[in-house]
């Protein structure tokens, strides 16, 4: 992404979560409406005080986060990007409406700084424990796009990919961070807004008369036009014909269930993202997202200076779990190894690509505190 | 040259130790150096113990979180408990003496600068001033970067409301680099 004509980039010492409200605002974010938790505070309060200053920019603080969804799905509905951010029990309280946005279509990017523990847990240490609620937290069988980042720059490159995908798909996508990444400050090049390639969903271009909001089409992901543009479309969470309105048809139910996992399932290579480092040749391979993958990289390359053949996968899609990117990987590798903030909520969808075939171990770190480059180390060489 | 240091900063919440770290960050990042500042702290509103790392290279940073840091500014007692025998082997620790005994540190394996902060910002004529003072005697001894430096970054951590203390603090980190133990 480095531009041929450099242009003055501006320099700034960020935290995570600055990052990801600038990603935000130059993927065109226009909405924000949250409810503030830590450790995601402070986008909600960046967000408070850019969106404003922005030509159309709208800022809400709601009376929680079942609210926050709301908005954001009424706000998408109504043509805007837009955003939520929150931790561990705000996360609980949107899940509902997560499978709501999937069912309606509606874009929208949702931020998740996991903190450490269950419930009210750890406000101000990291964990990975949302990772399997992220996927399946919501009721009912639904495709959804789960990214995550791991340092300051890549907060803000992955906050715009969210947006795009949630656009590009018609699909709510949640990033994941940790409280490690949203919190660490570091010196970050914000690249011009002209660097990045910024999709808008499309909408439809027929008459509005022709126009049928849940169909079909080539593309795979039905063009959505915003409320009061003069077409007409129905929008509820139940089971719905291609007018949006309910059905219980069979072959209609049918239709749609798998019309919603084709759109994404059809754009696995585009979707599936990942990171790799050493991997060629690598016989001892980590697998690791988040703050995590920065540990591993370090260690990774002090298992290299030691003579030992380790490489990196970095996870920057978790779900759909970047299948494609794990296979090749398995069959030169010997060893496996997942360092994680939880008890094994990644290191089970390896497994389950791996199949047997070759020795997956884990580091499963659960004390609020980080896992360092020295712990992996000692694991792989 | 390649130059790596990294720095806990440790104390009671309300001593400073995040703005000191997130001040060393910014002159780093002046510099032209990589840097990563990570703060840790609890949920409690106040009275609770708070520490940052601070990480200053020229290459690439792997892990922004530094189990055993080459050196350590220890503002109060149970962070020499639980930093003091995690410093390197010869690393350095700048001891606040005004709040925990000298001897204590006497065991360790490390360079000891002890200085004593509260006294020294007393003498400032403003007992808030600890914190540049702890950072001052940090810069001198580790030589990470020039103290003008640190002092030029004031501007990014000072907000401008209260842009006529600069010049104060400016003096409060010196006096700190010249103190002599």
């Amino acid at each position: 992404m480095s531009a041929p004509a450099k242009k003055k980039r501006k320099l700034m010492f960020a935290l995570g979560n600055e990052a990801v409200a600038e990603g935000a605002l130059i993927a065109g974010c226009s909405f924000f409406a949250g409810y503030p938790i830590t450790p995601s505070t402070e986008i909600m309060e960046i967000m408070a005080k850019r969106l404003p200053q922005t030509e159309d920019g709208v800022f809400l603080q709601m009376e929680d986060e079942i609210a926050s969804m709301g908005a954001c799905i009424g706000a998408s509905l109504a043509g805007r990007k837009a955003m939520t951010a929150t931790s561990g029990p705000g996360f609980s309280l949107m899940q509902e409406q997560i499978g709501y946005a999937c069912m309606t279509e509606t874009p929208l990017v949702l931020v998740n700084v996991m903190r450490g523990g269950a419930s009210t847990g750890l406000p101000t240490n990291p964990g990975q424990g949302d990772v399997q609620q992220a996927r399946w937290g919501a009721h009912g069988d639904h495709p959804i796009i789960v990214l995550s980042a791991g340092d300051v720059p890549e907060c803000l490159t992955m906050t715009v990919t969210a947006f795009n995908f949630a656009e590009k798909y018609r699909t709510p996508v949640i990033l994941l961070l940790d409280e490690v990444t949203a919190h660490t400050r570091e010196k970050i090049e914000i690249p011009a807004p002209d660097e990045f390639q910024i999709f808008n969903r499309l909408v439809p271009s027929m008459p509005p008369e022709w126009y049928k909001p849940y169909e079909e089409t080539v593309r795979g992901v039905p063009p959505m036009p915003p409320i009061g543009s003069g077409y007409r479309f129905h929008v509820t969470g139940l089971i719905h014909d291609k007018l949006g309105f309910p059905t219980s048809r069979p072959d209609e139910v049918k239709g749609l269930n798998e019309r919603l996992f084709r759109k994404i399932d059809r754009f696995f290579h585009d979707i599936q993202l990942v990171d790799r480092y050493e991997t060629e040749d690598c016989d001892h391979l980590v697998i690791a997202y988040g703050s995590v993958a920065r540990s591993a990289k370090l260690a990774v390359r002090q298992a290299r200076e030691r003579g030992v053949k380790a490489g990196l996968l970095t996870l920057r899609t978790l779900f759909p779990f970047p299948r494609i990117h794990v296979e090749p990987l398995l069959r030169h590798c010997s060893k496996i190894l997942v360092p994680e903030l939880n008890m094994g909520q990644i290191s089970r969808e390896v497994k389950r690509v791996n199949n047997g075939r070759v020795q997956v171990r884990t580091i499963n770190r659960v004390d609020g505190q980080i896992i360092t480059p020295s712990q992996i180390l000692k694991e792989i060489s | 040259m390649n130059l790596y240091q990294d720095v806990i900063i440790a104390g009671f919440g309300g001593q400073g130790v995040m703005l000191i770290g997130n001040l060393l960050a910014y002159a780093g990042m002046e510099q032209g150096l990589n840097v990563t500042y990570i703060p840790v702290y609890g949920p409690e509103m106040r009275g609770g113990t708070a520490n940052c790392t601070v990480v200053v290279s020229s290459e690439e940073i792997g892990s922004p979180i530094i189990h055993r840091p080459k050196s350590c500014i220890v503002m109060n007692r149970p962070s020499l408990d639980k930093f003091g025998p995690r410093i390197e082997e010869n690393g350095l620790l700048i001891l606040n003496t005004s709040l925990v005994d000298l001897e204590l540190a006497k065991g360790l394996p490390v360079k000891v600068v002890p200085i004593p902060v509260n006294e020294i910002a007393d003498s400032l004529g403003n007992a808030r001033l600890l914190n540049m003072v702890a950072l001052g005697a940090y810069v001198n001894a580790s030589g990470v970067m020039p103290l003008q430096a640190v002092q030029g970054a004031l501007g990014h951590v000072i907000s401008s409301h209260y842009k006529h203390l600069i010049p104060k603090n400016a003096e409060a980190l010196q006096a700190g680099a010249d103190y002599k133990p």
